[in-house]
């Protein structure tokens, strides 16, 4: 069974020298030694900081690292081992690495986590991307707190820049807002929290193993609190960053781990098909602010990739959209750039037709996604475009009104994938 | 006089009437084994149309573009036309058979070659569908990666990338039936070889500055590079 | 039963620390003493022990349970006669049991003939014998010791007119050590009980001796000069006598009261004692093998005095702020519990009266390299009365059995010098010796059992000690090693069951005999020796190479 061979002997003989701990904070990795040494470090000083008086675990879940990135993660251990080295700690802090059966993916490093989670019965359980460079202290108090107060699922929200994270405030938070009914601003969070309740929960449920072993394992977590009832909030972090020497995301691998798994799970989580409106999801420690410094942008390059994109696709985007959308398109790419709006309804509805076509599976499914790339840049285009002189409550807006247009337009997925249009 | 030819002609058609009726059975043997033949042929020929229904082999052939191909000449779908196709194979088969039983000298040898000749048509058969399924599913992937690249000519490259690929698994085809061996193989070795050296020289002379840039950046001095996109879409 | 005459019996002595007034009565007038304690070394001979140490005996006006000393020759009336106390002691080392006796060095009581002489006026001759001032900013920052009672470390005479120096109640005036006629006379006193045949003494409050502006007023180098000296004197005139010292500090801030083996032989060790009921609680081994970690090494004739409650409050001084807010929440969630940053609890009380944990505690206690102290009555698990005051909680009457005032008095119950517990739980018709005794699952015969095992071999007192640090946090192991005796103790901190994988390759070979059963377990090979062990349990083995 998958199950066992995520969870190596290795692995299990960690844990048993844990014992039962009341936090955990669980980082997976691959090769992350550039970054982890600083992570882990913060980690653990926002645990002796925040929770003297707790057991707790920093666990590495790694796919198999060549560098040392094993060894960098238990050197920060409080134990009577290496009693000089240590900042002043109440207990015992164990900080163990240990690797995971089968291939390095990040469903798995979430998967081995939620395993640990359950066996060593913690009542809180945070997650930590190897590539948060700038995580704090304070982060692991304002994640771990809430749980500890009954949340089940607590998600990051961060200072970001209003340009920054277009994926996901075009598509995937209004996406998910609308289809599960929860304002989440981040559904792919890089750092959160959940209870023993939740990891017990999912680490039962047999069809879990099988959705560890896709990448977006995270998403699944987050529509799967969702979906079973479970409590969320959000807790305000910081500004997010991403490790410095990984260069900005590809636009097509960010569709493939964003949007991919977002159309996958419309297949497992029949949940969607309820017609009630988001609601919002409690904000701790703060409002997010949305910053403003001025930022060049290439955005003469995102039209002309749209315009290319739909010319050179229309035989392609003919078996994925409808008609009507297919004609916009066009119409669309015809406009001056000037007049070029790529307006809410449009959008919705070309990405509601991408979700059910994909669903469908007109054409190899990563086809659809990649083919997708031209019109979300168009798409960023506009955005981009009409909020360049906006302040922070102006962007705030329009990502609502767009969040409102993709939820008046549910039943038309709805539709959609039964095949009434 | 007359005698003789009575008893030759009756002695001649004694032997015919002979050999008739040595060959008649035969005759009917054969045309029992076309009959069954046939009637198995067809039965195979549902089983097989509703494997293919039940694997959903319309929609995989789509994929692979072969659907819209056939469309375009009037073929009926992929489905229809290979359980037909097993159809005349199998029938022909039981043909083959039947005819080998008329024992008809010189035919057999014939006949022999036919039959060995089958199984090579249905790997060609084979090579040349998934040849097109391949050529297809992977002109799309290269039309999508140049799309997104920003490339100047994308259909350009997609259609290079399908043409490649059609014309390797044609050859291959070829090869496999044994046509025109030496013709195609040089044929095929002429058009693949001109293509890449048009590719070549093209991205040769074309890429120079950007080699030169590459270079540039890589050992002289990093120059600041625009982003491209926005800043992080996730 | 003899004596041993080994110069370093004490590395072999197994101490109870009794209270004369506390343990048993014999003349009816509610308050112990010695014909009384005299009447019990056979229950003490028969537990176990070797060493009593007693608390104060002196004449005082009793404001500080003794220590506040009126005349340093003589015995309280109330406790007996100097005859009384003679014929205890020989009766103590005719059954093999040493006697150490409190000897309060840094001050006297106010009522004493020596303060009432130095404070009558300036010119007396003995004004220089104790620490006046005409201003109270002398010796600033200073810190106080009993914090719950005094505001200054200087008090006002009003008869002199001058303020004298007191480190303890504003009632016991500090001796000047920088006077030599008080050094000669307390030597003098020394004297006295040594000649008598006293065993050694506990030198209260040592590291206050000597004053000097501009330093805390401890640990100078001055006091262990005039520590140095009496050691000195012991050795030519009392050897194979011992001294003992009250010193709360940091264990490497000890050093110098053992220095080179020319001061004192056995030194309190504060700092363990607060960590081994800390990781109790934390289930986890870190602050025990921290501490001992730090504990720099001591000369071969010296030793640690290892004990688990006394009759002062569990210090907590030796501790960070964290750590004492986890000790004060965890073992003395009622305020009234604490004092002078301490907690004045029990044992028993202090453990939940958990019989396992009891039992683990003393296990340490045992285990550990030092000499260990049994405080009386926590062989049977005595409880604790916080709503007596200061901390005589802590004091209360010896219980012997179920009848008229436990069998420690036949005076009345209203006469008793403390009241006696009552309560169901700890009350002295649950918790007594003389039901103890009948039954050997009961803490007393446990008791005896361990001491019992604990004497079978001297790796105990004299042997090294090395940790092993297996990957479970919860459980403490450490190898004790003399000569050729190597002994295993592991111990479970934890309230669940433990699996624990030691690594003893350097042992490989060895049998491992658990010394209470006598049982033999496993040989010990290459891979990692696998333990379970049930809540709170401990593990003592001898190695052996068979």
């Amino acid at each position: 069974m998958a199950e066992e061979s995520i969870l190596t002997d290795d692995f299990l003989h960690e844990l048993m020298n844990v014992g039962e701990v009341d936090l955990i904070v669980g980082v997976p990795t691959y090769n992350d030694a550039a970054t982890i040494g600083q992570i882990v470090q913060a980690v653990r000083a926002g645990l002796v900081k925040y929770f003297p008086r707790q057991r707790a675990v920093i666990l590495n879940a790694d796919g198999g690292s060549q560098d040392n990135t094993q060894e960098l993660v238990r050197a920060a251990s409080i134990n009577d081992l290496q009693p000089a080295a240590n900042p002043h700690a109440l207990r015992t802090l164990h900080s163990i690495s240990a690797r995971y059966g089968g291939g390095p993916t990040s469903g798995r490093g979430l998967y081995a986590i939620l395993g640990a989670a359950d066996l060593l019965h913690c009542s809180a359980c945070a997650v930590i991307s190897a590539d948060s460079t700038n995580i704090e202290p304070e982060w692991i108090a304002h994640l771990l707190q809430p749980v500890q107060e009954d949340f089940d699922l607590v998600t990051p929200v961060y200072h970001r820049h209003k340009f920054d994270g277009l994926l996901v405030r075009n598509l995937v938070y209004p996406m998910t807002r609308a289809l599960y009914a929860k304002q989440v601003r981040e559904p792919y969070p890089s750092e959160f929290a959940f209870s023993g309740r939740l990891a017990t929960h999912l680490f039962g449920q047999e069809g879990w193993v099988e959705e560890a072993e896709q990448d977006g394992a995270k998403l699944y977590l987050t529509i799967s609190a969702i979906t079973s009832g479970f409590k969320l909030a959000q807790a305000l972090l910081g500004s997010k960053t991403r490790a410095q020497n990984n260069p900005p995301a590809d636009v097509v691998d960010a569709l493939r781990e964003g949007v991919g798994p977002l159309f996958f799970s419309l297949d497992h989580y029949p949940a969607w098909r309820s017609n009630v409106s988001s609601e919002p999801v409690p904000v701790l420690g703060g409002q997010p602010e949305v910053t403003l410094e001025p930022l060049r942008i290439n955005r003469k390059r995102l039209y002309d990739l749209f315009r290319s994109g739909v010319d050179e696709l229309s035989p392609l985007l003919n078996s994925i959209v409808s008609q009507a959308t297919l004609q916009e398109l066009q119409l669309l790419a015809s406009r001056a750039e000037q007049d070029f709006c790529y307006c809410d309804e449009l959008w919705v509805k070309t990405v509601y037709e991408f979700a059910a076509s994909y669903h469908r599976a007109v054409l190899n499914r990563d086809h659809i996604i990649q083919a997708l790339a031209p019109l979300y840049r168009g798409r960023a285009y506009t955005f981009l475009a009409e909020n360049r002189d906006s302040q922070g409550e102006e962007v705030e807006r329009n990502v609502e009104a767009l969040c409102l247009t993709f939820e008046k337009f549910k039943p038309y997925l709805g539709d959609l994938w039964d095949g009434r249009r | 006089m007359w005698d003789k030819f009575v008893v030759e002609l009756s002695q001649a058609t004694q032997e015919i009437v002979r050999s008739v009726a040595q060959f008649l059975p035969r005759l009917l043997v054969t045309l029992i084994t076309v009959v069954i033949g046939g009637l198995a042929a067809w039965i195979i020929e549902v089983i097989c149309r509703s494997i293919l229904r039940l694997v959903k082999f319309d929609r995989f052939s789509d994929d692979a573009g072969a659907s819209q191909f056939l469309r375009r000449t009037a073929l009926p779908s992929s489905t229809e036309l290979l359980s037909r196709f097993v159809f005349w194979v199998a029938w022909i088969g039981f043909i083959l058979v039947g005819v080998n039983v008329l024992g008809i000298v010189g035919l057999e040898p014939h006949i022999s070659k036919l039959v060995a000749y089958l199984p090579r048509l249905v790997a060609a058969v084979c090579l040349i569908f998934f040849g097109l399924l391949a050529a297809s599913f992977f002109s799309r992937a290269a039309l999508l990666a140049a799309v997104n690249a920003g490339s100047p000519s994308p259909k350009l490259i997609s259609s290079t990338v399908r043409i490649l690929i059609t014309v390797l698994s044609v050859s291959m085809a070829f090869e496999e039936l044994g046509l025109a061996e030496q013709t195609v193989l040089i044929a095929f070795g002429l058009i693949f070889g001109a293509l890449l050296f048009g590719l070549a020289l093209a991205f040769g002379l074309g890429g120079q500055e950007l080699a030169k840039r590459f270079l540039e950046a890589r050992f002289a001095h990093p120059t600041q590079r625009e982003h491209e996109d926005e800043l992080s879409p996730l | 039963m003899p004596l041993s005459q080994d110069p370093q019996w004490y590395k072999d002595a197994l101490i109870y620390q009794v209270h004369v007034r506390s343990f048993q009565d014999s003349s009816g007038d509610g308050i112990g003493d010695f014909l009384g304690l005299a009447q019990k070394l056979d229950y003490l001979q028969d537990l176990g022990i070797n060493t009593l140490w007693l608390m104060p005996f002196f004449p005082s006006p009793l404001r500080d349970d003794g220590y506040d000393i009126s005349d340093y020759r003589s015995v309280h009336p109330s406790y007996g006669t100097l005859d009384d106390f003679k014929g205890f002691l020989e009766a103590a080392h005719a059954r093999g049991i040493r006697v150490v006796i409190e000897m309060v060095l840094n001050h006297t009581s106010d009522q004493h003939a020596w303060f009432q002489q130095s404070r009558s006026s300036r010119d007396n001759p003995r004004r220089d014998w104790y620490v006046w001032s005409d201003t109270d900013t002398r010796y600033q920052g200073t810190r106080i010791i009993f914090l719950d009672t005094e505001l200054s470390n200087w008090a006002w005479d009003p008869v002199s007119k001058q303020y004298y120096w007191h480190r303890f109640f504003s009632h016991q005036p500090d001796l000047n050590y920088d006077n030599p006629a008080v050094r000669e006379e307390m030597w003098e006193v020394m004297r006295f009980w040594l000649r008598m045949g006293v065993d050694g003494f506990r030198l209260d409050a040592v590291p206050y001796l000597i004053e000097r502006e501009g330093t805390n007023c401890e640990n100078l180098a001055e006091t262990h000069a005039v520590l140095k000296d009496y050691r000195a004197r012991l050795d030519r005139e009392f050897p194979g006598k011992m001294f003992l010292a009250e010193a709360n500090q940091w264990p490497e801030d000890l050093g110098p009261y053992f220095s080179l083996g020319d001061e004192f032989h056995m030194a309190f060790h504060f700092p363990l004692m607060p960590r081994m009921f800390m990781g109790l609680k934390l289930e986890d081994r870190k602050p025990i093998t921290e501490i001992l970690q730090r504990t720099p090494g001591i000369p071969p004739t010296c030793q640690w005095c290892l004990f688990l409650r006394n009759h002062d409050e569990l210090t907590l001084e030796m501790v960070t702020d964290m750590e004492r807010d986890y000790m004060y929440d965890e073992y003395a969630r009622d305020p009234s519990m604490r004092l002078n940053l301490g907690i004045r609890r029990r044992l028993a009380p202090l453990l939940d009266n958990d019989r396992r944990r009891i039992e683990l505690m003393n296990g340490m206690l045992m285990s550990l390299p030092g000499t260990p102290i049994i405080y009386y009555g926590d062989e049977i698990g005595m409880g604790d009365n916080v709503n007596l005051g200061d901390r005589n909680g802590v004091r209360t009457p010896m219980q012997w059995d179920g009848g008229w005032n436990g069998g420690f008095s036949l005076a009345d119950p209203e006469k008793l010098f403390s009241p006696l517990m009552l309560n169901p739980v700890y009350g002295y018709q649950a918790v007594n010796v003389a039901s103890q005794k009948r039954f050997e699952h009961s803490l007393l015969s446990w008791m005896k059992r361990l001491l019992a095992v604990r004497k079978s071999s001297p790796v105990f007192g004299r042997g090294s000690i090395e940790f092993l640090y297996p990957a479970n946090h919860r459980v403490l192991a450490y190898v004790r090693k003399l000569g050729k005796e190597t002994m295993l103790a592991v111990n479970n901190l934890s309230d669940s069951a433990q699996a624990v994988e030691l690594d003893l390759r350097a042992y490989k070979g060895n049998i491992l005999i658990e010394m209470f059963g006598r049982n033999i377990f496993p040989r010990i090979g290459d891979l990692p020796y696998l333990l379970t062990m049930g809540p709170y349990q401990f593990y003592w083995f001898r190695l052996r190479r068979v």
